[in-house]
């Protein structure tokens, strides 16, 4: 049936991407491969929630009976979480049916039957506007839409509906290991301290680690740190391949700001940048910065506010 | 003998964008190929010596995208495959992948089909699963090692949750984090010999797909940071932070 | 040809003087291989600047026609600067720019021309390859034989070196020591984008008419001056410093030369244009002087920067078109050459017959002048002083012109005896 139908290999995603589609207007329905799953988003607004059932462990395998579907059911938008799952398997839909596909949106807005996306290009520098025509794929990350907790007392299992397919058996997952998450949150952290480049040793991170100590701040880092110096793990870093913070205060220190970077602290209330270098494109994205050594003024800051 | 294509993408150099509120001019920019397909083209020139194969570049562009070749042939590659179509100009997601999967079925003997994760202009990662879809080929995404054995493939995935080991048979499309190994800047020899590899160039009309695209850009602009771009400059070091500190009280971030 | 065999020369560098080598070479059916580091040729390179046409003519006649050029200059202008008050000369010649032959000189981009140059180098069959830096060169039983570029070996006959200021090579072979701070001098220089019609209005030029424009006074007494040229729809605009007096003097380069943009007298030539390219390069300031005494050894020759073939005579700067006539003088002598212990002396020789030697020894004296300090401070201040004086009407009795010459004279620094050594050695160097 005509709708928008919702995917993600993230159950707690799933509520927001059913707001989306309820703030469009149209009626949402939800894909998802188990049927655990399935009973735990009752409740949050969608018409029917849809199990494929088939015989995978491997949700990309669903991909091409996730099309067949769609197309059976005549579906007017696909969205999906952006994830890596959820992109590889939003993509391979969008391949299969020949439609549009717009990764890891900003905005979306559905007049009627027309679609306008927003989107980021050239490492964040640039918003590309989109209009897609007919059926299309949409991913978008987490945290763009509030979800709207519906639970009212009216959810039942009754808006599941198991339907059974057969899944792509060409790839056999062997082994799974979870990567360890070394509980550092950035997106959700309040305040976040991060070391740029700029920083002359690994011993030095100390420095940055008592100054968020005192604010009550989470550390992170700008790619360089992680993936050339190895000084921080790939999850400290913020930007666009990293982490996006939504946080009440970002304080970089020896952070130049460059655009990849700046793309993940743009949500953050207020920006604090401190740097030898007073052309450091950080400035013009900072809200307040103070120019010189850090080596000086982030002592006398943990001193201050101690 | 069996081919492994990898494709990559001639992309503008985002660091010559001139870029304000209203506008977007990239005409003055300089091309590269796309960062993490270097990346790619080394993973193939790999992966065609463990299975004894061959590693061959393709690319989906306008006749702009001919300087590409050269480069991308210095990496390894032995053979080049360009689709030259003005079309690219214009192209979507949709377009590109079925341009690049339809020059694959006019290539002998492909095994594999590698794409980087995603290119360094729009970072969109659709184009390997896309390719799969259209071959109905199995496909494996954000790869970081792969390993070869017989016609088989073990693939490692790096997610956002987990490490997954995968395995499937050829022929099969997979997409490389640039993590999966790294890109070696050519040496003189490589250079000169990418000028004597054969290159076959497909036109449009050979391909007979539709090269309407399904999504149309309607507007590209600047992102703009509207800060309060307060910088502390009077005083010693001391004065500055105590000021900045006074500010961000008031901001009630403290 | 195999990898087994060696080429008949191989060339370091991709400027104007590896690009006229390689030309000629490969124009004579000669095997030659060009190794430039940057990515595209033209791009590590900085000039004013202009380039003259006699020199592409003299490596192949019709050269000039098609080649990437700017504006045909066809207004030869000096302007001094004395606080916030300027002097300037304009010397206009349509002689610069007859009908039936190319025209004098044409101000140029280094990016567009030099990838042009190398790229007609490579249609006379040189094979140019880009973006690899030679590490070193081989030798064997006291010859220069090859260059090594990372894992790679390349053998030739000939090696020549057109590898620019400060070059490398020549000092890896011995001919060279690293170059002392008084023989260069630091160029900075911002190309501003403005479009043609308003370089057109601003300085009074025809569609593809230029400008090429000398300042003096504008390097705050430290012994140098600064260029302006006008492009097809852009304007390069430059200074050139002497390092130690930039040492003692406090102020960066990068300071002054913003001071002179603001200057009121060039401010509004460059208002409401957009900088789109900043970069500074050494150049070679001692002329004829600074010429190594050794420019080639068997197996090698230095051409062009790398040679220090350029000629400051204070009214005009010129390297690229020397640059060229080197590059043409050694692929002449490797043309010639029967035996690699020949290809040097010929190279001198060609260097003669070109007229390159002789020219920059006729300008010898010039580096004399051009070190009189009082040319950077008291001499155009006096000569605006001076002219303030000419042209000053206030309602009082105007001063006797020698008296009040006599006064401003005393007033700079200066005295009669100073101004007439100095004449006298001007005199003297030219």
């Amino acid at each position: 049936m005509a709708g928008i139908y919702v995917y993600s290999d993230k159950k707690e995603f799933v509520p927001e991407l059913i707001s989306l589609a309820v703030a469009a207007g149209k009626p949402a329905f939800v894909i998802t491969y188990s049927q655990e799953t399935a009973r735990e988003i009752i409740g949050y607004g969608a018409e029917k929630i849809y199990v494929l059932k088939g015989e995978s462990v491997l949700a990309e395998n669903y991909a091409k009976a996730t099309a067949e579907f769609l197309q059976s059911e005549a579906a007017d938008l696909f969205v999906v979480g952006a994830t890596p799952r959820g992109r590889d398997i939003a993509a391979r839909v969008a391949g299969y049916l020949d439609c549009a596909m717009v990764s890891d949106i900003t905005t979306i807005k559905c007049t009627g039957e027309v679609i306008e996306t927003e989107r980021s290009i050239y490492g964040g520098a640039v918003v590309q506007t989109e209009i897609l025509d007919g059926f299309s794929v949409v991913t978008i990350p987490a945290g763009k839409f509030e979800a709207t907790a519906f639970r009212a007392t009216s959810g039942s299992t009754d808006e599941i509906e198991t339907i059974s397919v057969k899944a792509d058996t060409r790839v056999s997952v062997v082994s799974r290991v979870p990567i360890s998450k070394d509980g550092v949150n950035l997106k959700d952290a309040e305040k976040v301290v991060c070391i740029g480049l700029g920083m002359d040793k690994e011993e030095d991170i100390q420095m940055a680690r008592e100054l968020a100590r005192i604010i009550g701040a989470e550390i992170a880092c700008t790619r360089g740190i992680a993936e050339e110096n190895h000084w921080l793990p790939v999850s400290s870093v913020i930007g666009i391949s990293g982490a996006v913070i939504k946080a009440k205060l970002y304080l970089g220190m020896g952070v130049s700001g460059q655009i990849q970077h700046v793309y993940g602290i743009r949500e953050a209330k207020i920006i604090v940048a401190v740097d030898s270098n007073k052309n450091a494109p950080i400035f013009k994205a900072a809200d307040y910065g103070i120019v010189g050594d850090m080596y000086e003024i982030v002592p006398l800051l943990t001193a201050a506010l101690k | 003998m069996s081919k492994i294509v990898v494709c990559y993408k001639w992309v503008v150099d985002e660091a010559d964008i001139r870029i304000d509120v209203s506008s977007v001019d990239t005409t003055k920019a300089r091309r590269k190929i796309s960062d993490y397909d270097r990346n790619a083209i080394e993973a193939g020139v790999q992966a065609a010596s463990s299975v004894n194969g061959k590693a061959v570049g393709l690319t989906f562009g306008t006749s702009a995208a001919r300087q590409s070749i050269k480069d991308a042939l210095s990496r390894g590659l032995e053979e080049g495959f360009y689709v030259n179509a003005e079309e690219a100009a214009t192209a979507d997601g949709t377009v590109t992948a079925k341009a690049l999967a339809a020059a694959v079925n006019k290539i002998n003997d492909v095994k594999m089909v590698i794409c980087a994760e995603g290119a360094s202009d729009t970072f969109a990662r659709q184009t390997a699963p896309r390719i799969g879809a259209i071959l109905d080929w199995p496909v494996i995404t954000s790869v970081c090692k792969m390993e070869f054995s017989g016609n088989k493939l073990t693939a490692v995935r790096k997610m956002d949750d987990c490490q997954e080991t995968v395995t499937a048979e050829l022929p099969l499309v997979v997409a490389v984090l640039p993590e999966i190994n790294a890109a070696p800047i050519p040496g003189l020899r490589a250079v000169m010999a990418a000028g004597k590899k054969t290159v076959t160039e497909f036109k449009s009309e050979e391909l007979k797909i539709d090269f309407a695209p399904k999504a149309r850009i309607t507007g590209l602009k600047g992102y703009v940071m509207s800060r309060k771009n307060i910088v502390f400059d009077e005083g010693d070091a001391g004065e500055k932070v105590s000021q900045l500190v006074t500010a961000l009280k008031k901001e009630g971030v403290l | 040809m195999s990898e087994a065999d060696k080429y008949d020369a191989i060339v370091i560098g991709a400027g104007p003087a590896g690009a006229a080598c390689a030309y000629t070479l490969g124009k004579a059916g000669k095997e030659v291989l060009v190794i430039e580091r940057a990515n595209t040729p033209g791009a590590k390179n900085v000039t004013g600047g202009r380039l003259y046409t006699y020199a592409l003519e003299m490596i192949d006649e019709g050269l000039s026609e098609n080649a990437v050029l700017e504006r045909k200059v066809t207004h030869e202008q000096i302007m001094m600067l004395s606080g916030n008050r300027a002097i300037s000369i304009d010397y206009f010649d349509p002689a610069f720019n007859n009908e039936g032959s190319p025209p004098q000189s044409y101000t140029i981009l280094r990016a567009r021309f030099d990838e042009w140059f190398a790229g007609k180098a490579e249609e006379m069959g040189a094979m140019v390859v880009c973006g690899i830096k030679v590490d070193d060169l081989i030798e064997k039983d006291g010859k220069i034989v090859g260059v090594i570029a990372g894992e790679d070996e390349m053998y030739a006959d000939v090696v020549v070196a057109a590898d620019g200021v400060n070059s490398f090579m020549a000092q890896k072979a011995g001919l060279i020591e690293d170059i002392p701070a008084h023989s260069v001098g630091i160029g900075v220089k911002e190309v501003i984008e403005l479009s043609s019609k308003i370089i057109e209005d601003r300085f009074n030029l025809k569609e593809n008419e230029g400008a090429a424009r000398m300042i003096l006074g504008c390097t705050e007494g430290i012994h140098g001056g600064g260029f302006l040229y006008t492009n097809k729809d852009s304007i390069s605009l430059g200074a050139v410093f002497m390092p130690e007096e930039i040492a003692k003097h406090g102020k960066s380069v990068h300071e002054i030369f913003q001071e002179l943009k603001m200057h009121p007298a060039i401010y509004p030539l460059l208002e409401g244009g957009q900088t789109v390219e900043y970069g500074a390069h050494l150049v070679s300031e001692d002329g004829y002087r600074g010429i190594p005494h050794k420019l080639y050894r068997e197996g090698l020759l230095v051409v062009g920067d790398a040679a220090g073939f350029v000629i400051n005579t204070g009214s005009s700067i010129r390297g690229i078109d020397l640059a060229m006539l080197s590059g043409l003088a050694a692929a002449k002598a490797i043309i010639a050459a029967t035996d690699t212990s020949k290809v040097g002396p010929a190279y001198l020789k060609e260097l003669e017959n070109v007229k390159l030697l002789p020219t920059m020894k006729s300008v010898e004296g010039y580096k004399d002048v051009l070190d009189i300090p009082r040319l950077y401070t008291n001499y155009p201040n006096l000569a605006g002083d001076v002219f303030a004086q000419l042209f000053m009407v206030d309602g009082q009795v105007p001063p006797s012109m020698k008296k009040a010459i006599k006064s401003l004279i005393k007033k700079n620094g200066l005295s009669m005896l100073q101004l007439l050594k100095d004449g006298l050695k001007g005199v003297k160097a030219v």
